[in-house]
């Protein structure tokens, strides 16, 4: 085995090439999304019970004639908050298997650096559910929620960094619970109920086209609860995956 | 070198609730030093492993690696390398890229190629492109001693390296491991079986109701006990 | 691990008897001098004693994050009882705010629940006490669940200023600075103080009794690990 030693001596003195936290970054992203590809685990469900929501809801969507956009914003945010869960909750599950999550927090990358990967991966598995959701609601209750796409896209993605934020978080703490992994949901509601609410509040006056100062103060509120959450998690996260 | 500390154990003490498993743990490997931990099942011998992997934190007590705590840099977690008692190979992912991931994670150059030339090394060049469930249990162990050895860490930790092997499987481990505490690293294994124990170690540690103890040292002379100094 | 709290209980003290004064005082002051409003008459008095808890409620989630923090910082258990000794009593005057409120409501409003914004964010701190209850309850392992129930409870109290500031912004119709008469005033803020007192020294015997518990079980733990 003539290679073995080949890099030895530099790992001694710790002069081995740093390769930037950003590139792991996106190999553990890659990871999860090539599993996710291969296995479809959590996806294919997340959006069907999305959709199968969407379409319970919509029987009540003409409930009330003169509210009707501010209801479907709010069933919108309902569905979208709860068939995330799924994918939230399934975040650190496929870790857990084989212990490849111990290997992961012995290796030489800063839990910030995980808690990033992982946030990433749910920003895009909510991403592709509100890109699901948000057509079908729209077709469903004739409420034109793609009228201001820049607001509906802004207002999507808050709301998305600030529960894929807090999911993030909590859900790796119940993850190490033992079976602790229905817990998730319930630990995420009450934290995500301001990012919810304002999320429901911005969409609704952007279908109303509506961009006044009650838009930006919801705006704002997003903006302030997902840097809030984005920093939570960076912070706490290694006192979370700590055993 | 060769009468540095790699691995100091300093009182470490680990429970399970209210089940204490380790108990004032303390002791220290020098560089270059081979070491097996025996103990009777449920001694503690897995979880003193993970102690020295930084896996889990001891509720008292530190382990250190060349002098650095073992909780503090990233970068020192290099020095290590894990073979665990699971084998940590994501189910999805084929040997191939289950190893060049490890590679990446440990600031290896040229991932894949690493991967590629353990992959020969432990003789699982044909199943490179399998899913681990794809594997025997032989097979699996072989790919995580790969996946650990790939940064060619200075200090190895092996949990039962030998349980699923072949004859011809332990066979190899050996001379590979042999190979590896030649070079002068360090390596500390946990295994049963006497003869595997005689060839490749040094010292015997035996973990006996959460305490350790030093049954057999054949080192040149030098001490088991810990150095005076207190980094 | 220290957690030595080595004085016996020598009966009653002189805080003890300065706060069953200030208890007895209070209760004077609700019933015999405080008047009774017009139109609510008795029921009003629930006041007295929702106020109280719900203000109790929250402080003792600053008391727990506080104490989680400094667990996080210190990694030292006495923090984390702190922290389980304020999530319990918590819990319990954020239920109780839920009950009286919910009493309160009915005689007022007519209806039992209804989404204000007070009541919202007062749900969200029940929930937020119960997922810390829950979750320490699931963790056995002492720095798993003190490290869970302090990242919970600094979780909750960034997340609280959210709730209150988006429910603030639909329209409610609790009593935001209700009008009192200056003796209501004064009863209230006497039975907010007798109250705080009281339940500081209910919070500092839990965290007693927590000390007591975990030295118990060390040395058991201590006598299994010598006998064995």
């Amino acid at each position: 085995m003539p290679h073995v030693r080949n890099t030895a001596g530099a790992a001694r003195k710790g002069r081995l090439k740093e390769d930037s936290v950003v590139e792991k970054l996106w190999w553990i992203v890659h990871k999860d999304l090539v599993s996710e590809c291969r296995a479809r685990r959590v996806w294919p469900a997340m959006l069907l019970l999305g959709a199968v929501v969407a379409l319970i809801l919509s029987m009540e969507m003409n409930a009330v004639p003169g509210e009707k956009p501010r209801l479907v914003s709010g069933f919108l945010w309902l569905a979208t908050f709860f068939a995330g869960m799924l994918a939230l909750d399934r975040s650190f599950v496929s870790e857990r298997e084989e212990g490849c999550w111990e290997s992961l927090r012995t290796y030489p990358v800063p839990p910030s650096t995980v808690y990033f990967a992982k946030l990433a991966v749910n920003v895009v598995a909510l991403a592709a559910l509100q890109a699901v959701l948000v057509p079908l609601f729209a077709a469903l209750s004739d409420v034109p929620l793609l009228a201001h796409p820049a607001a509906m896209l802004s207002v999507s993605l808050l709301g998305n960094l600030g529960i894929s934020s807090l999911g993030t978080l909590l859900g790796a703490l119940a993850a190490g619970i033992r079976h602790g992994a229905n817990l998730t949901a319930l630990l995420v509601l009450p934290a995500a109920i301001p990012v919810v609410l304002a999320a429901t509040e911005a969409t609704s006056l952007a279908v109303a086209g509506d961009f006044g100062s009650a838009w930006w103060r919801w705006i704002q509120l997003l903006g302030i609860a997902a840097g809030l959450f984005v920093t939570a998690g960076w912070v706490l996260f290694d006192f979370v995956i700590e055993e | 070198m060769s009468t540095r500390a790699a691995i100091e154990v300093r009182g470490v003490t680990y429970a399970f609730g209210r089940q204490g498993v380790l108990r004032d743990v303390s002791f220290a490997v020098l560089s270059g030093q081979s070491v097996a931990i025996r103990g009777a099942n449920g001694a503690g011998k897995t979880t003193l492993l993970r102690c020295l992997a930084s896996a889990i934190r001891p509720q008292a007590g530190e382990v250190r690696w060349f002098g650095q705590a073992a909780t503090s840099e990233p970068a020192t977690r290099r020095l290590v390398g894990w073979v665990a008692h699971e084998t940590h190979l994501y189910s999805q992912l084929t040997v191939h890229e289950n190893l060049t991931f490890a590679a990446r994670m440990c600031d290896v150059p040229r991932p894949a190629g690493a991967a590629e030339r353990w992959l020969h090394n432990v003789g699982l060049w044909e199943q490179a492109n399998q899913l681990p469930s794809r594997l025997s249990r032989g097979m699996r162990q072989r790919a995580a001693i790969a996946r650990a050895m790939l940064h060619n860490p200075e200090i190895l930790l092996l949990d039962e390296p030998f349980s699923s092997l072949d004859i011809e499987g332990k066979a190899w481990l050996l001379d590979l491991l042999g190979k590896i505490r030649d070079q002068g690293r360090t390596i500390c294994f946990v295994a049963h079986d006497r003869e595997t124990v005689a060839q490749l170690a040094q010292r015997v540690l035996e973990l006996h109701s959460g305490r350790v103890r030093e049954v057999e040292c054949r080192t040149c002379g030098t001490p088991p006990a810990l150095p005076a100094r207190v980094a | 691990m220290k957690l030595a709290v080595k004085r016996r209980y020598a009966g009653p003290m002189g805080r003890d008897v300065l706060l069953g004064g200030l208890t007895a005082t209070a209760v004077f002051g609700v019933f015999g001098f405080a008047p009774t409003e017009e139109s609510m008459g008795e029921v009003q008095k629930i006041v007295y004693i929702h106020v109280p808890v719900a203000w109790f409620s929250l402080l003792a989630l600053g008391v727990m994050a506080g104490a989680g923090l400094a667990y996080l910082a210190r990694r030292d258990l006495r923090w984390d009882a702190w922290a389980e000794a304020a999530g319990e009593t918590g819990w319990l005057c954020s239920t109780l705010t839920l009950l009286t409120g919910s009493l309160w409501a009915h005689e007022a409003w007519g209806t039992w629940w209804t989404w204000d914004p007070r009541l919202t964010s007062m749900f969200v701190l029940w929930m937020i006490y119960s997922g810390c209850l829950i979750v320490r309850g699931s963790l056995e392992d002492r720095h798993r669940r003190a490290r869970a129930g302090s990242v919970l409870a600094v979780v909750g109290v960034v997340d609280l200023p959210l709730v209150v500031m988006a429910t603030r912004w639909f329209r409610g119709i609790h009593p935001a600075s209700p009008e009192m008469e200056p003796a209501m005033h004064v009863v209230l803020l006497l039975t907010v103080a007798t109250f705080t007192a009281l339940m500081f020294t209910v919070l500092a015997r839990r965290y007693r009794q927590i000390g007591l518990e975990r030295r118990l079980a060390e040395l058991e733990d201590r006598l299994v690990a010598e006998s064995g």
